[in-house]
Order: C-alpha cells, then sequence, then structure tokens
C-alpha cells in the first residue's frame, strides 16, 4: 500500500472533520418503550403510552407541565358561566397544523363533534358524551362549549391527553378511521413512518409555534417488551431514554457512568379493597383492623425494591384537591383488638385477588398473605390474568353476587384532578360492571359531595367538599391504602429535558440531545 | 408420486376446516370480554357498547361465524380488534422475520447436530461422545431466555460486535439464531446418535464391513442414509415449531415476528388474529408433514407413494 501523498491526507482529515461538525450533526433521539403502540389517534386509545407518544405529532387545547400541573397550550383562556354550563375558550393566533391549515375555533368543533358522535364508535366516546351537550364556533379564535350538566374539572377534561386537536383538512381528508395512519397535528414534531413491528419515527416540525423548539431532529419510539433487553440497550447507547425501568434493573444501571437513573413521583396508588357489601368486610371494624395490620413501609421496601412510599391519604399527592391525612399506622395491638370486637379473635378464610399478575404483584400478594396472618385472616392469593379480571370483577353483572373479597389493584388519575381519582372507584353509582368500585362502597355522604363538587365552580367550596370525602372514606375504610409507587426511568448523560410525569406519561418539549 | 402429493393437498381442506370450526369455538369460550379489554380501565358502559358494536361482537355467535367463513373464503381474515389494520397484513409483516430466523436456525442446529450425532454414535461411549452428549443435554436443559440474554450481554453490551434487538441487517440474525437453534441442535444430536447407533448393529453395516469397505463409506454410505428417516422426521417437526414463532426469543430480541404477535394477540382476546394465526400454524404443519414424507423417498427409494 502507498502512503497517501499528504494534500489528499489533508483533504480527507478535514472532510471527516467537517461531517463530525456539531453544527451538521442531526439529532436523533431513540425512546425505549415498553409495550408497542395501539393507536396514534388519542381518542380512539386507552393506553397512556400511545397518548404520550401521540403528544409527538399532537397538542390540546390545554395540557400538564412536568409537574402535573394544568397550562394552557392551544388555548388562550378561558372563561366559565356562572352556572358552570359553558366554557368559552379563546384560543391562541398564527398556528398552524402541519398541513398548513390554520388552527381556528372549527378545529376545536371539528374535534370534539367527532368524539361525542356515537357513529365514530370512539373509545373515549363516553368520557365526552356524558358531559358535551354542543360545541359552537363563535369567532375564529373563540370556541364556546355548552355542557348538558354542571361538572367542574371540565378544563382538566381538555388537558386531559387524549383531547387533542387533529387537522379538520386531514380528519376530512383520511375519514374518521385512516387518521390514526395519518396524524396531522399542531405539535412540535411530524409524523414520518409507523411500522408497527418495529419503530414510530416523527420529525422535527420547522414552523412550530414555539420558537426555539424542538431542539432535536428526530425522535424514534421504539416499543421493546423485554425489561433486560431494554436495559441493553440502554447500556450499549442504542436508545437516549427507557421508561418503565423495573426496580431490579435500576441498581445495574445506576453503576454505568453514562447512565442517570431517576425516580419520580407518581400519583400511582395501589390499595387493597375489600368488598363491603359481603360479611365478614361489611363490619368497619373488619376493613380498619386489616388496614392496621398492613406494615406499609416494609411491603414499599419488599416488594418495590424501596421505589414507592406508604400512601398518605385516599388521593395520592400531586392530584388536585388532594389532602394529607398520613400513611395508615401499623398497629398489630389494635387491630386484633378490632378483630376481636368485630366477632372474630380467631379471624376467617378468604379470597385474596390481584388485578395484575406480573412478578411485583405476586410478592405484594404474598406479603400481604403473610401480614394478615397475623390477625388470624387465612388467604387464598389469586393472580387474575387480563381477561379474568375483566370477567370476574370489572364486568361482573350482579353485585349481590360478585365473588371479590380483597383485591389488590392500582389507579392512576389521568385527569389530574380529585373527581377522577374518588368518583370512579368509591362513587354509589361506580360498581361494577360501570365503574371500577370494586369495594362496591356507597356512602351517601360522599356521593353529595362528589355531585355538589360537579356542580360548583367554586374552587375554595370544592377543595371544602373533597376534603369531607376523603376524610369520610378514610374512616370507613373501603380500601386498605398501601403505597404510592416511584416511576422509575433511565437516560443517557447526553439526553436532557425528558421527563416522566406523575400519571405515568411523558413530557418531552424540552427535549434536547448534547 | 404427483398424484400422492396432489391427493395429500386435497385431504387439507377439510382438516383446515375442522381446526377452523374448533378455534373458532374455544376462542369465543375464553373467559374476557374482548370489548371491555379493547375500552380499557376507564371506560363507561356505552362505550363499552359502542366498542363491541365497532368489533362486531353484538352479532349472535353463528353470525359471526357466519361471517368469518364467508369471510375467509373470500380470502378476507378481517381485521385485529386492537389495530385494526387487516389481519393479513399483519401477520404479512411478521411472518418473513419469523420465516428467516427459522430457516438460520435450522441450517446452522442441523448441520451441527448431525455431525456431532454422528461423532458420538461412531466413536461410542469414548470421548467424543461424552464430549458431544454433554454439549446436547446442556443445550436442552439451558432455558432459551437466559441463553438470549447471557449472549445478548457477553457480545452486544460488553464486547459491542452484534446489535442487540432488531431484525434490520444479516448480523441481527446471528444471536437469536443461536438462541433458538441450540435447543433444536442438542435434539437433533440425541436423535441422529441413537438412530445410528442401531443401525450400525444392524447385519448389512457387518456386511458391508465384511466386504471390506473401509469406515467411512460404511458410515457415510450405508449408515447415514438409512439413519436419516427418523432424524428427517425430528426436523419436520423442530422446523414446525420454530416457524409458529418462538415467543421466548423474539420477546428477549424485539424481534418482530408471529411469536410475540400471537402473544399480544391472546392477551387483548383479539379473536380475528388468534383464529388467522392458528390456521396458519396449521396449514405449516401439514405441508411440513407432507414435505418430510416426499423426502422419505428421495431418501430411501424402497419407499414407495400410492
Amino acid at each position: 500500500m502507498k502512503p497517501l501523498s499528504r494534500p489528499v491526507f489533508a483533504g480527507v482529515l478535514a472532510l471527516c472533520a467537517f461531517a463530525a461538525g456539531p453544527a451538521f450533526a442531526a439529532k436523533d433521539v431513540v425512546f425505549a418503550v415498553a409495550s408497542t403502540f395501539t393507536t396514534t389517534d388519542p381518542y380512539d386509545a386507552n393506553d397512556t403510552l400511545s397518548q404520550a407518544m401521540a403528544k409527538s405529532f399532537y397538542e390540546g387545547l390545554f395540557g400538564f407541565d412536568k409537574d402535573m400541573k394544568m397550562v394552557p397550550v392551544l388555548a388562550e383562556s378561558y372563561s366559565a358561566s356562572p352556572d358552570g354550563l359553558v366554557y368559552t375558550i379563546k384560543l391562541k393566533r398564527g398556528i398552524k397544523f402541519h398541513d398548513g391549515t390554520d388552527f381556528k375555533a372549527d378545529a376545536v368543533k371539528a374535534n370534539l363533534d367527532r368524539v361525542t358522535n356515537p357513529e365514530n364508535k370512539l373509545k373515549r366516546y363516553g368520557l365526552y358524551n356524558n358531559n358535551i351537550a354542543k360545541t359552537e364556533v363563535v369567532d375564529d379564535y373563540t370556541a364556546r362549549i355548552t355542557l348538558k350538566t354542571a361538572f367542574s374539572p371540565f378544563i382538566n377534561q381538555l388537558a386531559h391527553p387524549s383531547t387533542v386537536m387533529i387537522s379538520p383538512t386531514a380528519l376530512q381528508k383520511y375519514g374518521n378511521k385512516d387518521i390514526a395512519f395519518h396524524p396531522v397535528g399542531t405539535g412540535p414534531f411530524k409524523f414520518v413512518e409507523w411500522k408497527q413491528t418495529d419503530y414510530l419515527k416523527v420529525a422535527k416540525n420547522e414552523n412550530y409555534w414555539r420558537k426555539g423548539y424542538p431542539k432535536v431532529d428526530t425522535i424514534t419510539w421504539k416499543p421493546v417488551v423485554d425489561n433486560n433487553s431494554r436495559a441493553a440497550l440502554m447500556q450499549t447507547g442504542e436508545a437516549h431514554f427507557t421508561f418503565p425501568l423495573p426496580y431490579e434493573l435500576a441498581e445495574v444501571l445506576k453503576g454505568k457512568p453514562d447512565l442517570e437513573v431517576v425516580a419520580a413521583p407518581s400519583i400511582v396508588l395501589r390499595y387493597l379493597s375489600m368488598n363491603t357489601q359481603q360479611k365478614p368486610f361489611d363490619n368497619p371494624k373488619v376493613r380498619q383492623a386489616i388496614a392496621y395490620a398492613i406494615n406499609k413501609d416494609a411491603l414499599a421496601k419488599v416488594a418495590f425494591n424501596g421505589y414507592a412510599e406508604a400512601a398518605q391519604g385516599v388521593v395520592p399527592q400531586g392530584v388536585e384537591y388532594s389532602i394529607k391525612i398520613g400513611a395508615w399506622p401499623n398497629d398489630l395491638a389494635k387491630a386484633k383488638q378490632l378483630m376481636s370486637e368485630a366477632g372474630y379473635p380467631n379471624g376467617f378464610e378468604t379470597e385474596l385477588w390481584s388485578a395484575y399478575n406480573h412478578s411485583t404483584a405476586q410478592k405484594v400478594t404474598q406479603f400481604l398473605q403473610q401480614q394478615l396472618q397475623q390477625i388470624g385472616i387465612r388467604t387464598k392469593i389469586t393472580l387474575l390474568e387480563a381477561g379474568q379480571r375483566v370477567e370476574k370483577v370489572e364486568s361482573w353483572p350482579d353485585p349481590k353476587t360478585a365473588p371479590v373479597r380483597l383485591y389488590y389493584v392500582g389507579w392512576s388519575t389521568s385527569t389530574g384532578e380529585a373527581d377522577w381519582a374518588i368518583r370512579p372507584l368509591l362513587g354509589g353509582e361506580s360498581w361494577p360492571p360501570k365503574l371500577f368500585n370494586t369495594a362496591y362502597y356507597k356512602s351517601d355522604k360522599v356521593d353529595a359531595d362528589i355531585r355538589n363538587a360537579q356542580l360548583t365552580t367554586s374552587s375554595g367550596e370544592k377543595a371544602k367538599l373533597y376534603e369531607d370525602a376523603q376524610k369520610t372514606i378514610w374512616q370507613d375504610a373501603p380500601w386498605a391504602p398501601l403505597v404510592v409507587e416511584k416511576l422509575l426511568s433511565a437516560h443517557n448523560k447526553k439526553l436532557s429535558g425528558v421527563y416522566v410525569i406523575p400519571d405515568a406519561s411523558f413530557n418531552f418539549t424540552e427535549v434536547d440531545l448534547k | 408420486m404427483l398424484q400422492y402429493i396432489a391427493k395429500r393437498l386435497a385431504g387439507l381442506v377439510p382438516t383446515l376446516i375442522i381446526v377452523a370450526i374448533m378455534v373458532f369455538m374455544f376462542l369465543h369460550l375464553l373467559p374476557g370480554d374482548p370489548a371491555r379489554l379493547a375500552a380499557g380501565m376507564d371506560a363507561t358502559p356505552e362505550t363499552v357498547e359502542l366498542v363491541r358494536k365497532d368489533l362486531g361482537l353484538d352479532r349472535p355467535l353463528h353470525e359471526q361465524f357466519a361471517r368469518y367463513v364467508t369471510g375467509v373464503l373470500r380470502g378476507d381474515f378481517g381485521r385485529s380488534l386492537r389495530t385494526k389494520r387487516p389481519v393479513s397484513q399483519e401477520i404479512g409483516e411478521r411472518f418473513a422475520p419469523t420465516f428467516w430466523l427459522t430457516v438460520a436456525s435450522m441450517t446452522w442446529s442441523v448441520v451441527f447436530g448431525l455431525i456431532i450425532g454422528m461423532l458420538s454414535a461412531v466413536w461410542r461411549n469414548r470421548w467424543p461422545d461424552r464430549l458431544g452428549m454433554t454439549l446436547a443435554v446442556s443445550g436442552i436443559s439451558f432455558p432459551a431466555f437466559a441463553l438470549g440474554m447471557v449472549l445478548m450481554q457477553i457480545f452486544s453490551v460488553q464486547l459491542g460486535w452484534l446489535p442487540t434487538v432488531g431484525a434490520d441487517s444479516a448480523r441481527h440474525y446471528v444471536l437469536p439464531s443461536i438462541t433458538l437453534g441450540a435447543a433444536v441442535a442438542a435434539i437433533m444430536a440425541r436423535f441422529t446418535r441413537s438412530s445410528f447407533v442401531d443401525i450400525l448393529g444392524d447385519d448389512y453395516i457387518r456386511t458391508a464391513r465384511a466386504k471390506g469397505l473401509s469406515e467411512r463409506i460404511v458410515v457415510m454410505k450405508h449408515g447415514l442414509r438409512n439413519a436419516l428417516i427418523p432424524v428427517v422426521t425430528m426436523m419436520g417437526l423442530q422446523f414446525g415449531f420454530l416457524l409458529g414463532g418462538s415467543i421466548v426469543v423474539e420477546v428477549v430480541f424485539n424481534w418482530p415476528g408471529l411469536g410475540r404477535l400471537l402473544v399480544d394477540a391472546v392477551d387483548m382476546r383479539d379473536y380475528p388474529v388468534i383464529q388467522a394465526l392458528v390456521l396458519l400454524f396449521s396449514l405449516e404443519f401439514i405441508l411440513i408433514n407432507l414435505i418430510v414424507d416426499v423426502l422419505y423417498g428421495l431418501i430411501n427409494p424402497v419407499i414407495r407413494y400410492r
């Protein structure tokens, strides 16, 4: 081989330097996530992940920041009529959809009309049709939404990641179903391609209305099902961010110099519900005894590797109008005394079901079984598979014969507001098969609080009503509140601006790569 | 011969019809309401009803079955309940990666298995046999997910030689095919060995040796041919299993194949996808059996078809 002549060599060097120059390096970010996306249409999605991904190209009128505070996004401001029935929303000006259509009030109407029309058979139909009576265009930048009955958390519902603005032109062009394969929004990234088996890719929207954003060129969303494989991807640098990260792997990745593991606070509450319509759980003393018997701190350590905290109330901190009551004390003597008073000094036998069959749920139920044994309650554990859960718990037709007794389950309040944290889980009208009151709890006081809070528009009034409801529930103990989880994610130190927000969705408007 | 193949192919039809009916019946006996599962955690009862209508699950069972059968006859397998894309498209995209992975793993594992099996049989109870069978037993006993993870940890994370997940290039095939083929190679080795050991004791082998043929010709020509018959049967079976998509390997290596699709489909009670997959798997098995039968004839001309 002949050595390269000097000028050629210098030229090659210069070329290399040019190619590697920071100004020309494309910033391509890869997110490794845990499951495949079901759709890109947030109105037809029921999983947090698909909705989080859709935030790449879609934005709503309102949204949540990284601490789950509600902020206006495409809306400028709003006002509610005194009776809480009519919401007038002013829109930001000068925003364009990716297809060049101007964002105006007709988009708001088109999107809300679409989801409230039963013909379109969208999965989020129920959420909107319950309360929206009609949507009108007042002028180009003002929309008016009229509700069927007053519903004070309505703006929170508009901030929910499913309420996004899809280009009305694109909706017309692709139709109700095909829009899922051709998403057109106002967001920071444009849709590029979706290879269902492999990845979904989005690229920078050059005309994004927030100047200076986005700071990266592309994002590739890569579903990788296996936890260990996702961790491997992070270690090789093939992915920059991953969520969720299982507890066991946190320790492994923590030791790597170029990775950072983050444990973020969440509003994911884990609890043990007890069927209050059935003996012996109809007796509040038995329910309280169970709550006293469980050591929540130990549970957090044993089953969650310390990445959880004892629940401080009925509604997790971070949800609007939640109150902090303090963890339910772990007091065995008191638990035994309550059991005797209730007439079960020697305990009883019962069923303990889990809504999940993953390994964490297995640890949790085994721990609960051992704790309850201390007060004489002997439990038979069953970890329900998704189909069984639906059949035996969520869609059981007759409350009188419901086979559920002790039930380990969790809830994340996707609207960030107390109504959706209490009503579906503890409202008297939310017994399965309607919603998820698996304790079959019914308290006239709580029901009245929920109803009145929906009707009032005064935030002070609402706070008072929800406080009363939470305290009443705490005393009645239809649940033994267990823990609030922490959300573990890992990212490459070169990546910044990606946050897991408390409802397990992502915020990545600030995403940047060094 | 051609007549035989045509007859076998005609026999396919009733088998597939029976499979289709059974699968349809069993699926609807599974616990869990697909509409409820699809509608998700927060859904209200009205939403679940809407979803049920959307998925066509509100009609009586016999009507659903009739619709399904007429659809299949026209080549239309319906749409996935989960993604709403045509089932044929869902399966079509995933068939090739699984097929090529199967071919890659089968190729190396058959070659490897045959060689180890033969060596072990020829040097029975001596060190090559001991070594070979130790390898084989390890191959069978080592669980695929553990093997996959260990390989990935060593060759992707530590050494950085091979990519971790995906199916984009030839290099992506190396680790998954080793993981998938390990058990098959082990089974093939044990099968070849035992079949060989039997045959090496037969009279005609003794005759061949007495004729003064070299040991190599005895083993390769007289032994191998006859020993292959049971081995080919086993090969066909293994090929069929692998074509179904290995769930474990596909999950570990994030392989875009049929195994993962099946898991997702069962989780969400995605009836149309499960039905089409089971039909496909049955068809594959029937075809492979046919190919195996034809191979018998090529290996041993004494076998005749009528």
